[in-house]
Formats: structure tokens, sequence, C-alpha cells
């Protein structure tokens, strides 16, 4: 037990799973708000989320607020 | 620790000071916005690629109504994502960040996040309304920004723990820090788009979008500070034996 505790524990005591799954939520919201030309619905859309840009212009305000490169 | 505590934890100081960050920009930002979509309007009549029409006002207005509400929405999906990595980047250095309580150490971890990832990077390549970038070179002026903001974060980290094996003064750091910053700060391409908008407008755009950014690490430090001492997800849990 106190093996495979010390696999999945930082030394500092945190979890690795925790810094993982925080690390995805970090740069999947980073991407979608600052940088998403329409890719994350393409997956779903295919090209023609490409043309809609529904994610961008939802965010767009944010994206400029915050100070992410826009138009 | 308490896995699951410390990311609820997180996640929700987060989501909170995004909403906030949100919410703010709709008073501050969002007029700045809205003056420079409207040149960009009177662009569009001129060119006559859309007419000056009600029904162009109509749709128009709808559609803002729209992102205004996305401009809350994405401020919370941005507030969780900034969040995440200010939670592992607290959770791992609580124990050497100075202050007696969890707020004091939330709100210093935030100052230092705060001017390293967000504040130098801004006096870099500040934030720019609707009408001045150029579509031509977004990505370009994407990568500038993530690889400054990169270098910065990266060069505080780095000086930080040279600082620590060295066992000098945290002086030191901060002065290697300043220097190593300060060339890269030089070193780097300028934002390549020529601003044709009124430099008024820019400038309130700027002012406000640091305001409310700022607000938001300030919210983020005091949320994430406050939850963290009441909940103390840094506890292990003492087993029944
Ligand atoms: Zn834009």
């Amino acid at each position: 037990m106190s093996q495979s505790r010390q696999i999945n524990v930082s030394k500092n005591g945190v979890p690795v799973t925790a810094i993982v799954a925080l690390a995805i939520v970090f740069v999947a919201g980073l991407f979608v708000v600052g940088f998403d030309q329409g890719h994350i619905f393409s997956l779903v859309y295919g090209e023609e989320a490409f043309q809609d840009l529904y994610i961008h212009e939802l965010t767009h305000d944010m994206r400029h607020a915050a100070g992410f490169p826009c138009h | 620790m308490k896995t699951f505590l410390f990311i609820l934890i997180v996640i929700a100081s987060g989501a909170a000071a995004g909403l906030i960050h949100g919410g703010l920009n709709l008073i501050f930002v969002e007029p700045s916005l809205d003056q420079a979509i409207g040149i960009e309007n009177q662009h569009m009549f001129a060119s006559g690629e859309e007419k000056d029409t009600p029904e162009f006002w109509i749709k128009y207005d709808g559609y803002r109504t729209w992102q205004k509400s996305g401009q809350v929405l994405a401020g919370g999906i941005l507030g969780v994502s900034i969040g995440a990595l200010f939670g592992i980047v607290f959770a791992l250095s609580r124990n050497s960040l100075p202050g007696k309580t969890d707020i004091k150490k939330a709100l210093v971890l935030a100052g230092i996040m705060w001017l390293t990832i967000y504040f130098i990077p801004f006096l870099k390549y500040p934030a720019n309304p609707p009408t001045v970038g150029d579509p031509e070179t977004i990505v370009l002026r994407g990568i500038l920004y993530l690889v400054f903001i990169a270098i910065s974060g990266f060069g505080a980290f780095g000086f930080y723990k040279l600082s620590q094996k060295l066992k000098t003064k945290k002086l030191v750091a901060i002065v290697g820090y300043a220097a190593f910053i300060g060339i890269a700060f030089v070193v780097m391409p300028e934002n390549p788009d020529k601003i044709t908008a009124p430099m008024d407008l820019v400038n309130n755009f700027r002012i406000m979008s640091a305001f409310t950014v700022s607000l938001y690490w300030l919210s983020l430090g005091v949320i994430l500070g406050s939850l963290w001492h009441h909940y103390k997800p840094h506890k292990e849990i003492i087993p029944f034996n």
C-alpha cells in the first residue's frame, strides 16, 4: 500500500491524478476561450464549423477583454 | 490530501472569480467593444458590404446580446481554466509561500502569477479592441503572446528554483528574473498590426481590460484562499486504527 501511495502522490503530497485533471481543464478552457477558430465543433460538424465559428463568436468578447489576440 | 475536495475547491473558486470577471466586463469593457464594433459597421456600410437599414440593426442587436451573454459564459470557462493552473501551483507551492493564513498565501501567489503571466505580457502585447487586429497575422500574434507568457512564467519559476538550490536570498531570484524578462521584452518581436482605430478608444479599452482581469486575479486569490482555509483539503484523512 505504502508503495503505491508514493507513486501516485507528488513529494508535496498533491495527488498526481488531480494535477493531471486540472492541467487538462486548464489547456482545454484556455483553448476554447483564447484560441478556437472552429476546431472544437469541427470534430462533430466537420468543415462547416470553420465557417460558422460558433465558439469563437460566443467567447469573442471575452477573448478581446482578457487580452487574447483577435481581430 | 483530499483529492476530490481539492479539485472541487479549485473549480468552484475559478468559476466564481470568472463569473465575476465576465460580469464586470459587461459593465466596464463592453462599452468599448460596442464602440469598436460600431466603427466596423460604419466601414461595412461605406464599402457596401452591409446596408444601414432597420433590419440590419435588429439583426445586429440580437447578435450582440447573444455575444454579451457569451462574455459571461466565457468568463466562467476562462475562470475555471486559469483557476485550474492557479490551483495546481498553489497546492504545490503552499508550504513555501509566505503568509500565515491560506488567504494570505493565495493572495501572494495570485499577485506573483498576475504579474508574471498576465501583467508583464500585457505590457509587451497589450489587449486590443475589435478592428485593430489583422486576420492575416492572428496565428503569429497568438504564438508570440503564448510564447512570451511561457517565457515569463517558466522564467519566474526557474529563477525561484535556482535561488532555492543555491540557497540565496529571494531577492536574487527577483533580480535575476527582472533581468531575464527585460531581455526577453526587448528581444521579442512587436505586435505586427498597425492601430488604425482612435487611440482614445484603444487606451480606454486597455485600461478597462487590465482593470477587470486584475480584479479576476484578486477574486481568485481571495476565494480560493478562503475556501482552502475553511475546508483544508491538504489535511490527510485520518484512518481509524
Ligand atoms: Zn475579435
